[in-house]
């Protein structure tokens, strides 16, 4: 599979952390976390993302809350210029406050991850693979050029496996 | 997960597009991501896979003028017709069995045949001096390298 960071598709890990995922799509992913460390990395974020979002119930709505409801926009007509200015910054209960710090969270990393136009990966899948046997020819071939390189005294050094190949030295 | 030599050539950055030979497997296997690698490495025995990566290493270590020459004569000789480049493989392996003070004197004899001019170089491998000291195999060995191979 080809990271998906490299591919710029991060949405797919967002996908796979969201449970979003089809079995087949979530199965492929979770070969390549185990050897890709940065999608690791950004998989397990969006997982305590979610499972904190996961983690919050919404307390069960009072039979009395239209009745309070209104009472408490009467009582906000009723406020002083003063009050109305500094509302907003007055300290946020913490049942209220975690999750939306969690979802703003989650839509701040969506959009880094959308943004990044650099690859995160140490090393980027390159699309062309070449065959270890077709290296090993290549790796003869060189080996059998550069000791007949036409131009050293000596035979350079070998980096053929066959270490008898350093006959000069 | 192993160590793979990621040491990428450095290239010669102040030569021409035009004059920069192709890029040969190596460069492309160096391009490819560790995974990549090591997922091919993979299909082939531990102690051959081992080895291959302790050549990538010594290619990537080599001098970046020294390897960019070499790229170019790898060009050059995939460039020659299959059936050269199989004559001067099967005389590579047949120099590789002699024995060391054999080498020697092949390999001398094939660098001093490379650079004579054609019709000295004719003569020289037609010489009774030449028949003389070298067996037909290492003949056969010293035309066949001396002609085929890319200077």
């Amino acid at each position: 599979m080809i990271c998906p960071i490299q591919i710029r598709k991060p949405e797919m890990l967002l996908a796979y952390a969201a449970g979003d995922l089809d079995p087949e799509s979530a199965r492929l992913l979770e070969a390549h976390l185990a050897g890709c460390s940065a999608c690791r990395e950004i998989a397990k974020d969006q997982a305590t993302v979610w499972k904190a979002l996961d983690g919050w119930e919404a307390p069960p709505v009072s039979p009395d809350f239209n009745r309070r409801l209104y009472g408490r926009i009467d009582q906000g007509l009723q406020l002083s210029w003063w009050e109305r200015l500094t509302r907003p910054f007055r300290p946020m209960p913490l049942r209220q406050a975690l999750p939306l710090t969690a979802t703003a969270g989650l839509l701040l990393m969506a959009g880094l991850l959308l943004q990044h136009t650099r690859p995160l990966a140490p090393a980027a899948p390159s699309g062309e693979i070449v065959r270890a046997d077709q290296v090993e020819r290549t790796l003869d071939d060189l080996d059998l050029l550069h000791q007949f390189n036409g131009t050293a005294a000596t035979a350079p050094r070998s980096f053929g496996p066959d270490r008898s190949c350093f006959w000069y030295s | 997960m192993a160590a793979v030599a990621t040491a990428r050539p450095q290239q010669a950055q102040d030569r021409p597009a035009a004059q920069q030979p192709a890029e040969n497997p190596i460069d492309r296997w160096n391009r490819m991501s560790p995974e990549e690698r090591e997922r091919e490495l993979a299909k082939l025995p531990p102690a051959r896979a081992k080895e291959i990566r302790q050549r990538i290493r010594r290619y990537n270590q080599m001098h970046p003028e020294e390897q960019q020459a070499l790229r170019q004569r790898y060009q050059t000789f995939s460039q020659l017709p299959a059936e050269q480049q199989q004559i001067v493989r099967q005389r590579w392996r047949e120099f590789r069995q002699l024995s060391p003070p054999r080498r020697i004197a092949v390999r001398r004899e094939i660098d001093q045949i490379r650079r004579l001019p054609g019709a000295e170089r004719q003569a020289r491998l037609n010489s009774e001096e030449f028949r003389s000291r070298f067996s037909a195999p290492e003949q056969q060995m010293i035309r066949d390298l001396s002609i085929y191979l890319p200077k």
